[in-house]
Formats: C-alpha cells, structure tokens, sequence
C-alpha cells in the first residue's frame, strides 16, 4: 500500500511536488469545508439574520423551519402526510424493480401501474373520503417523483411502440412516426412545456385538454419517448435478423417474437444510454418550474422566498443538490448494476 | 388448435409431406429458382446439394415461407401456402428448421429457448414446456446445459439446443439449412449423429448440405441444384456412382476431392 503510493505519487521531485500540493489544497477545502458546515453551523434558528448573529457558519436552521416545503411545495400542510405516503409508494416500487423476481413483463406492468395509479389517487384526493387536492398544489420533492414516474410508465411504452413502428412498421406508419420523432426532437424541451400549458387549451375546447398538469406531463413523455425510441431503434438495429427467422420458424406471430426477443435484447443492448436518458429525464423535470409548478427545484426558491430565510441560499440549494445527486446516482449504481446482471449470462 | 387440418392431412398417410408444383422465384431481376417440382414423401429424407447459389437454401426456406414463391404451387402436409397468414401459421407449427448460424436467442437459457415456442404458440403449462424441453435436451444429450445461455455452449453444442428447439414444436418436417457449415470440424460429427438418430425416428427431412456422407448414410434421394433448377435427383448410391448430368459429376469431382 504505501509503496504503492509512493510509486505513483511520489516517484521524483515533480511528483511529489504536484501531489503534496494537491493533498494540502484539497485538505484545505476540506477543513473550511467543515469549519462552515458543522463547527459554525447553527441548526436553531428563527431566520438567517438570526443565524448570522449566532454564528459565521452554515445556517441550516432552514431547514427545520422550511422541509416541508421542499418535500410537498404548496400542497395542503395538514394533508401532507398523502405526497409523502404517496412518494414512499414510488419509491418502494423503484426498490422492487431491482430485483429480479420482477424482471418479467407482466410483473413489472401491475408494480408500476398500481404504485402510479396509487400515487395519482392519494395526490388527487376526492375517493375515500379524501378531500380533492388540484395538481396546482402538487410540489416539492413529490412532484419532482411523479414527473419522473410518470416519464417512466408513460415515456418508456411509447418509445418501445415508437421504435417498433419505425422499424418494422408499413410505409405509411415509418414515415409518419419518423416525422413525428424528427419534430419532437427539433423542438426544446421548454417549447413543449409552455406549447402543453399555454397553446393546447386555445386549439383545444376545455373538455378535451384536460388538466395542466398532465398536459405537460404528456408532453414530457412524448420529448422522452422520441429520444428513446431513437435508441431503441437502433438496438433493434443490432440484433441479428436470423433470430426473427428462428421465431418465425417456431411459428411465433410478430408480436409474440417481438415481446419476448426483440424488446428484452434492445432494452439490453441500450442499456448505458437508456440510463444516461433516465437521469437526464430525471434532472429535466426541474423545467416544470418554468411553467408555474413548484417542483423540488422550484420549492427551493420559494423556501427562500420570504425575506427571514433570503440568506440561506448556499445551504437550500446544496441540499437540493444532494438530493438530486443521490436520486440520480442511485439510477446510476442502479444501471451499473443491471449490465453486470446481464454480462454474467448473456454475452454477444 | 391443428385438429382440422390434422384430418385433411396426416391422417391420410399417402398425402406428401411437401409438395412443390412449376415454383419460381425471382431476386429482383435474378431468377433464383426455376420451375422447381419436387414431392416429398412421409418419412422421406432427400439431401439437397448444389455450388453456392444455386437457390437449395431459397428453395427449402420457401417450404416455411421464410420466403415467399412467385409462381407455382406449394402444399405442405396438405395445406397450401398462399399470402394467408392463418395458413402460413398452420405449416410453421408443422415445420422446424435448423439454421447455419444456429440462431439461439442469446438473453434466454437453452432451456428458455426450448420452451418460449411451447409456451407461446401451443400454450402449454410452463411444466409441461418445461418437462418436454428437458426430454429433447436428452436426446440430443446436452441435458445438463440447461441452464446456462447460448455463448457459454460450443458451436457443436449450441446446433444441438438448436434441433432441440425445433422438435419442441413437435414438427411433422425438419429443414435443415447448412446446418453443419459454421462449425469446427471436431463438431460437426455430434450434430450429424443426432441428425441421423432423428432420421432413425422416422422424421421427414430437407437438408442443404455438403457433408455426402450423411447423404450416403441416410438419405432416401439425393437433389442436385445448379442455377435455380433441380438438374438430378436420385438414389445415394446411384447419385455417386453414375451421375448423369455434367455439372452434377463436374460438383461431385470437387468436393469428392
């Protein structure tokens, strides 16, 4: 170990030299690091000018006074035990996708449907004896994890549809879906959000463009659903035509060999970039901010809103950060984790 | 689920198998099989050869309709394949084929591979499937590979799982496409075996290939093709010993070495 170290750290005088540098500037930040965020942090507080009379460090006494804010945005105070019992449904269902028990289609459609359909419900209110809550009021971290379940049971089945009908589709249905994903894609993601909030209900009449909310979350997952089905495609693209021949010559239809062959392996094949979409879907449901909702991003602003907590802006948005980080590094792990999965049997 | 077209064709033994009447074909511009006629008898088991491109492929992938014929008439087990998918279903379930490059689907087990057409098409229990897979697995005597994947097997093995597979299905008629062509030569002795134990069994059988041997040792007529046409066909013994036609004997003098 420590001849390992000293071979590549501190071979010659240059080496030594840079490294010794980089250790004490590192441990530098480090310490003040420390010094602001624990030494000096204050944790009770009653606003930031408070803090900043307490102490020169960190103000986290944000936080007690404003959590509930970031975690539910502007829903109801006493009715939020419903965002969080409804996040935790999510969660739990991001938990048991992992393991493999589920991996299997039927399985993986009832979790996701009924966990979503749980979360809307709980959200919505207006059934059970629960008072209607309009998705105006849906925030916080809560609104960050429907955006992007709702991206995932929504997004991913339209671009399997897509890919699948511009590859093998007729004529008519390659050169329509083909423009369709050239048009979503030519357009910015924040064109698409005031497009669903703002110009849908004036070509639409009130009854069929519906709730905001879920304008904009369908045309989220149409954005998603056109970039994944371009991967998609070409993981199609990779699979060796002879195993279609096979299937047919099993007797399988089309939409047999499809579901159990095709889908699978192109979800394989894309597998590094179907995360890196996932993750940056996941980060991209901060845009809803700018169509009026309060997502985890937006919540931190509005946290900071009122002049008592102006000040502590450093310390909101390093959490809001750390959430972020955590949720899409665990997606990360989380894809790592399914190509292992998949390289221990399955080798091209 | 084939019981109706069970008593238009096997129930009468005298039916043909396969059933090719004036079939061509075209690639484009190139005319990749001419007036072919050929019937084949239950249990009969003809070997097809020919130089590379002469259609022998094109003609046994078009008796399961993995290509489709131009003209012509083509009837297999009593059921005529037209541009109807119903039928085109009914004659894949009777048909297996066993492919040169194998074609295992790499993301299943060879048992998962053995028992997706059972489950899917004949909707069979997943024991059931499961228990018929392991029966073929047996045979073809790879039973203890069961749960591995595909790229874990060799070639030799991997051709096995593949007629495994196919006989899952239950088939009337097995098409065999050059299925000894991609494999090392230490291998290709364990898939003729099972090859020529199926033929013991009675099956009926289209085979391209090259390996004259196994034509020798098992099949009934021998099908020589040049340029999209059937130019000989004949006993074994007969094929080799006195090939009639000029471009059968000048095809046998180079690969008889």
């Amino acid at each position: 170990m420590l001849g390992r170290l000293r071979t590549r750290y501190f071979r010659n005088i240059w080496d030594a030299t840079v490294s010794t540098v980089c250790v004490l500037a590192i441990a530098y930040l480090a310490i003040r690091f420390f010094e602001w965020a624990i030494l000096d942090g204050v944790w009770q507080a009653k606003s930031a000018s408070e803090c900043a009379s307490r102490d020169t460090g960190a103000c986290w006494a944000v936080l007690p006074a404003r959590w509930r804010l970031l975690l539910f945005g502007l829903y109801p105070y006493e009715q939020q035990w419903r965002p969080a019992l409804g996040s935790l449904v999510l969660l739990l269902a991001a938990v048991l996708t992992c393991i493999p028990w589920f991996w299997k289609l039927s399985r993986i459609v009832v979790l996701w449907l009924t966990s979503f359909l749980a979360f809307v419900l709980l959200m919505r209110g207006g059934i059970l004896g629960l008072p209607p809550v309009s998705t105006e009021n849906w925030g916080g971290l809560a609104l960050t994890l429907f955006l992007f379940a709702s991206l995932m049971v929504l997004g991913m089945p339209l671009a399997t549809l897509l890919a699948l009908a511009r590859q093998w589709g007729p004529r008519w249905l390659r050169i329509g879906v083909g423009l369709f994903i050239d048009l979503v894609r030519a357009v910015p993601l924040i064109a698409i959000m005031f497009g669903a909030s703002l110009i849908v209900p004036l070509i639409l009449p009130g009854w069929l463009s519906g709730d905001k909310l879920f304008r904009i979350v369908l045309g989220f997952a149409a954005f998603f659903g056109a970039y994944q089905a371009e991967l998609l495609r070409g993981g199609f693209q990779a699979i060796d035509k002879g195993q279609i021949e096979a299937a047919k010559s099993l007797g399988m239809r089309a939409w047999q060999y499809q579901l159990t062959i095709l889908i699978p392996q192109a979800f394989r094949i894309t597998m590094p970039q179907t995360v890196n979409q996932a993750v940056a879907g996941f980060k991209d449901t901060s845009y809803v901010a700018i169509v009026g909702f309060f997502d985890l991003t937006a919540s931190a602003s509005a946290a900071l809103g009122t002049g008592d907590w102006a000040l502590a802006f450093v310390e909101v948005y390093i959490v809001v950060g750390l959430v972020y980080f955590v949720f899409a590094y665990s997606l990360s792990r989380y894809g790592a984790f399914l190509e292992r999965k998949m390289a221990s049997g399955h080798r091209r | 689920m084939s019981h109706s077209n069970e008593q238009v064709g096997s129930t009468n033994e005298r039916t043909p198998a396969v059933h090719m009447e004036s079939v061509h074909k075209w690639f484009g511009d190139f005319n990749v099989l001419r007036d072919i006629n050929l019937t084949v008898a239950k249990g009969e088991r003809i070997v097809i050869c020919g130089p590379s491109g002469s259609g022998k492929s094109t003609l046994i992938r078009c008796i399961n309709r993995l290509e489709e014929h131009e003209q012509g008439r083509i009837v297999v087990d009593g059921i005529e394949l037209t541009s109807e998918l119903k039928r085109i279903d009914e004659v894949r379930r009777e048909v297996g084929m066993v492919f040169q490059q194998f074609n295992l689907f790499p993301h299943l087990t060879i048992l998962e591979n053995c028992t997706l057409a059972p489950t899917w098409v004949r909707k069979m229990s997943s024991k059931e499937a499961r228990d018929l897979a392991m029966h073929y697995l047996a045979k073809v005597k790879i039973p203890e590979q069961a749960e591995k994947y595909p790229s874990q097997l060799s070639g030799g093995q991997q051709q096995r799982v593949a007629i495994a597979r196919s006989l899952c299905m239950n088939p009337k008629i097995m098409l065999f496409d050059e299925p000894t062509s991609a494999l090392d030569p230490e291998m290709v002795k364990e898939v003729l075996d099972t090859m020529i134990s199926l033929a013991e069994d009675g099956m009926t059988m289209l085979c391209v290939t090259h390996e004259m041997g196994f034509a020798r040792q098992v099949a009934n007529r021998v099908i020589f093709m040049d340029s999209g046409q059937i130019v000989e066909a004949n006993s074994p013994e007969e094929f080799f010993r006195n090939p009639r036609h000029e471009r059968t004997i000048a095809f046998l003098s180079q690969i008889l070495h």
